[in-house]
C-alpha cells in the first residue's frame, strides 16, 4: 500500500503545482486506528498528509456534489462508480474532475477486527495481505481476506471505471461471486419472520443519520426527514418512524446504490444498513439487467420509459 | 372480530381511476365501501411517502390506481 | 415492502381508464377481498401519540 500512497502524493503534487486543480480530495490518517478521514488538500506542500491503506472505506464522491471548482479526486472502484452517478445526475461536471484511480483490493472492517481482537486497539499496520494489530493485548496478525468489509468481499468492480490516471496496475476482478446470498435468505422468510428480522436489525438505531450523511446519493437540499410540513416521518426513535426512515432512504437509492458500504461503515451502532439497499439493487439487476455507475453516457432504467419495462405488478 | 372491515386507502389518478370512480357513481354501480379515496393529480405524483404515511396511520391496505 | 415483512397484497397497483367504470368496480372488489383475507394489519402502525 505504500507505493499507492507515494504515487497519490506524487500525482497530487504535480496537479496542484501546475494549477490543474484547485484541490485534491483524498484520505489522511485519522486520530483513531482504522479510521482514515477525508481531507481536502489545496496547497502543494500539504500533499504529505495524503495516504492510502485498507481503511479508506468512506466514499469520497460524497464531497463532489454541486462543486464548481476543479477537483482532483482519489477514487477506488466504488467511488468512481458514484462519480459516474453524479455525472449522470448532472451533479458535477466531468471537465472539472481529475480522477486519480486506485485499483482496490477491499477495505477492512474495523468492527470485525475489534471483535476478534477483543481489547483496545492502539495501532494497526498493514503488511501485504496481513494485518498486524497492536493494542492492550498481545500483538496479533490476521489475514486481510478474513476481515474485509462485507461489501468488499463480494465486490465485482474493484477497479475504477473512469479515471484520468492510475496509481498502479489494474487488479484482477473477483469472479463467480454470489452477491445476493443474504438477500435471498431474507426473501425466503415468511412475512412475520421478515418483520422480526428487520425489527431486530433496527432496534439499536439512534437516528443519527450518519448513513444518510455518508451516502454520496443523499444530496437532496431538504431531506424528507427534515421536512416538517407535512411531516412524513416522526423525529422520535419510535420503531415505526425508524423503519420509515430506513425504508424511504433505501427507496431513494433504488437503481443508484453502488453498494460502496459507506452507510454501514459509518453506522455508530453497527446496523447492517445494506440489508435495505441490497434488495433494491438485486431487483434492479433482475428486472432491468442494470448495474449503476458503469457508463456515464447511458441513462439509468428508472429514468427512462421503455415499452418492454416490466409491469406485471399492475392489474 | 367477525364484523371487521378493512380500511383501504386508495390513491386515484384524477384523469383515470378517479374518473372511473365518478362514472361508477353516476351509473349507480355498487362496490364495497371499504375504500377511502384520495385524489392525486396523476399517478406520477405517487410517492412511497404517501403509502407509508397511510399504513402508519393504520390503514389495512393501500391501492394505487392510474 | 414485501421484503420488509408487510404481507404481499397490502399494496396494490392497477390501471383503469376513466371510461372503465365496470373494471373499477371489479378491481375495488378484488382489492377489498384480498385485504379482507389478510386480516387486520399487525405491524407498522404508529401507536405513540402524534406530536404537533
Amino acid at each position: 500500500m505504500l507505493e499507492y500512497t507515494e504515487k497519490i502524493r506524487e500525482i497530487s503534487q504535480k496537479l496542484l503545482k501546475d494549477s490543474k486543480v484547485d484541490m485534491v480530495i483524498g484520505f489522511r490518517k485519522g486520530t483513531v486506528p482504522m479510521m482514515n478521514e477525508p481531507t481536502f488538500i489545496r496547497n502543494a506542500n500539504e500533499v504529505g498528509q495524503l495516504i492510502w491503506d485498507s481503511n479508506c472505506g468512506i466514499n469520497l464522491a460524497n464531497y463532489l456534489t454541486g462543486r464548481k471548482e476543479k477537483i482532483g479526486i482519489v477514487a477506488k472502484g466504488c467511488d468512481s462508480r458514484n462519480i459516474v452517478v453524479h455525472l449522470v445526475e448532472n451533479k458535477v461536471n466531468r471537465d472539472n474532475l481529475h480522477i486519480i484511480g486506485v485499483p482496490c483490493k477491499g477495505m477492512i472492517d474495523r468492527r470485525k477486527i475489534g471483535v476478534i481482537y477483543g481489547e483496545e486497539i492502539l495501532n494497526v499496520v498493514e503488511d501485504g495481505e496481513k494485518i498486524v494489530v497492536e493494542g492492550d493485548g498481545d500483538e496479533k496478525v490476521y489475514d486481510k481476506k478474513d476481515v474485509l468489509q462485507e461489501n468488499c468481499a463480494i465486490c465485482i468492480h474493484r477497479n475504477p471505471v473512469i479515471y484520468d490516471e492510475l496509481v498502479a496496475d489494474l487488479v484482477e476482478e473477483q469472479k463467480d461471486v454470489d452477491r445476493y446470498e443474504d438477500v435471498r435468505k431474507i426473501e425466503s422468510m415468511p412475512p412475520d419472520e421478515k418483520w422480526a428480522y428487520f425489527e431486530g436489525l433496527l432496534k439499536n438505531c439512534i437516528r443519527c443519520y450518519a448513513c444518510r450523511n455518508a451516502c454520496p446519493l443523499c444530496y437532496c437540499p431538504t431531506c424528507f426527514v427534515d421536512e416538517s410540513r407535512p411531516q412524513w416521518v416522526g423525529k422520535s426513535i419510535d420503531p415505526v418512524d425508524t423503519r420509515t426512515f430506513h425504508f424511504l432512504r433505501a427507496y431513494h437509492c433504488a437503481g443508484r446504490c453502488t453498494d460502496c458500504g459507506a452507510c454501514e461503515r459509518v453506522c455508530p451502532v453497527g446496523i447492517n444498513v445494506r440489508a435495505f439497499t441490497k434488495k433494491l439493487e438485486k431487483d434492479v439487476k433482475e428486472l432491468y439487467d442494470w448495474e449503476i455507475g458503469l457508463d456515464p453516457n447511458v441513462r439509468p432504467p428508472l429514468d427512462v420509459y421503455k415499452t418492454q419495462d416490466p409491469e406485471d405488478f399492475i392489474k | 372480530m367477525s364484523d371487521w372491515e378493512p380500511k383501504i386507502v386508495s390513491f386515484l389518478c384524477n384523469w383515470c381511476s378517479y374518473g372511473a370512480a365518478d362514472l361508477a357513481g353516476v351509473s349507480r354501480m355498487e362496490y364495497p365501501p371499504n375504500i377511502r379515496v384520495i385524489r392525486i393529480p396523476c399517478a406520477g405524483r405517487m410517492s412511497p411517502k404517501f403509502f407509508l404515511a397511510a399504513l402508519r396511520e393504520g390503514a389495512d391496505g393501500v391501492w394505487v390506481s392510474g | 415492502m414485501e421484503h420488509m415483512g408487510i404481507e404481499p397484497g397490502r399494496l396494490q397497483f392497477s390501471w383503469i381508464s376513466s371510461a372503465e367504470s365496470t373494471k373499477f368496480v371489479k378491481v375495488v372488489k378484488e382489492v377489498t377481498e384480498t385485504i379482507k383475507s389478510l386480516g387486520p394489519r399487525k405491524h407498522f402502525i404508529k401507536t405513540e401519540a402524534k406530536v404537533a
